[in-house]
């Protein structure tokens, strides 16, 4: 059996799936040189106490199960071939979920020689290689809570609207 | 056969422990006393003199000068959450707030700009500093020399230099 790779997906396509993923969304998570206060934030997640698995989020091991992938890290420069290849796995609707400061906005490190900043920063060289992420929720914090992983959970499904907007005042 | 029904052991543990489970969409997060989360920049008290953008660690406070305004910008995207701002902030205008459910699709959203207005220097035209900081410079400093005090810190220092040297 010959198997077609899907090119054109197109925007309708994609509010169909995504209108399928509003409950019991595997996810995949990706360390991209992160401190681990993020990782150990994600494990917080997973625990009894918070257990995202009555919202049907359950842990998988391979990115080609997953439908989200919990990036963490500013993304150095040596685990940038990784990633490509590990998103490269994850089937459409490619979701992103970029966990913590370093994943948003490249935190301490954003001026490094070593990471690229964030995942803002590769989004148009994964676009080049092919790599087209349909959705990123980021979710700002050093460490993020817990409770704010969950809250940009419900923002990814489209269950709640994001509560910070952008915001220009006169002194 | 007893390895088989160690397990047993956990059940009345279990039932004496309960359901540790939050419900945290309903129940409210454990928010102490001391947790730092997201700041506010109040714009009535911000003079724009940059002291939290020189204490930022990561940057997340830049003076970025655009046209005839410099703005004050935090992104929330690149924040630790040290607070250091806060207290390094001469005006009281950096509160720390407990938000953290700041998570977005847009990445601009978690932006937030404080305009202020720029001071022209009177001899060569250059935007120097926030009208509200040299404002407030005039109002604590008792000797200002005022024929000064509107000239950016290139001409001032050539202005004094120029005195100091002619004989009177």
């Amino acid at each position: 059996m010959e198997i077609q790779s899907v090119e054109g997906f197109s925007k309708r396509d994609l509010e169909k799936a995504l209108q399928r993923l509003k409950k019991s969304i595997w996810v995949f998570h990706l360390n991209t040189g992160s401190c681990n206060g993020c990782d150990i934030e994600i494990l917080d997640v997973l625990t009894p106490w918070f257990d995202v698995e009555r919202f049907g989020i359950k842990l998988v091991a391979s990115p080609r199960h997953a439908d989200v992938v919990l990036l963490t890290g500013p993304i150095t420069v040596k685990a940038l071939p990784r990633i490509a290849k590990a998103l490269r796995a994850v089937p459409r609707p490619r979701l992103v979920l970029a966990i913590g400061s370093c994943a948003v906005g490249g935190n301490i490190w954003f001026e490094s020689y070593a990471t690229m900043g964030g995942l803002y920063n590769v989004l148009d060289m994964l676009q080049e290689s092919g790599i087209t992420i349909d959705k990123i929720v980021y979710i700002p914090g050093c460490p993020a809570r817990p409770e704010a992983i969950i809250y940009g959970v419900a923002v990814l499904l489209g269950l709640v609207k994001p509560k910070s907007h952008y915001r220009k005042v006169k002194a | 056969m007893i390895d088989m029904v160690k397990f047993v052991k956990v059940i009345p543990i279990a039932s004496k422990v309960g359901t540790v489970t939050i419900r945290y969409p309903y129940d409210k997060p454990l928010v102490t006393e001391s947790f730092r989360g997201a700041i506010e920049i109040d714009p009535a008290k911000c003079v724009g003199c940059g002291a939290c953008t020189r204490i930022c660690p990561p940057k997340a406070l830049t003076l970025v000068q655009e046209g005839n305004t410099l703005i004050l910008r935090y992104f929330v995207g690149r924040c630790i959450f040290c607070g250091m701002c806060a207290d390094v902030c001469p005006e009281k205008a950096i509160t720390i707030t407990k938000e953290f459910e700041l998570a977005t699709d847009q990445i601009h959203d978690l932006y937030t700009d404080v305009e202020h207005e720029l001071v022209e220097c009177e001899r060569c035209g250059t935007k120097f500093v926030a009208k509200k900081l040299l404002d407030k410079v005039k109002s604590i400093v008792e000797v200002l020399p005022e024929d000064r005090a509107k000239l950016c810190p290139n001409c001032r220092r050539l202005e004094t230099l120029s005195r100091a040297a002619t004989p009177r």
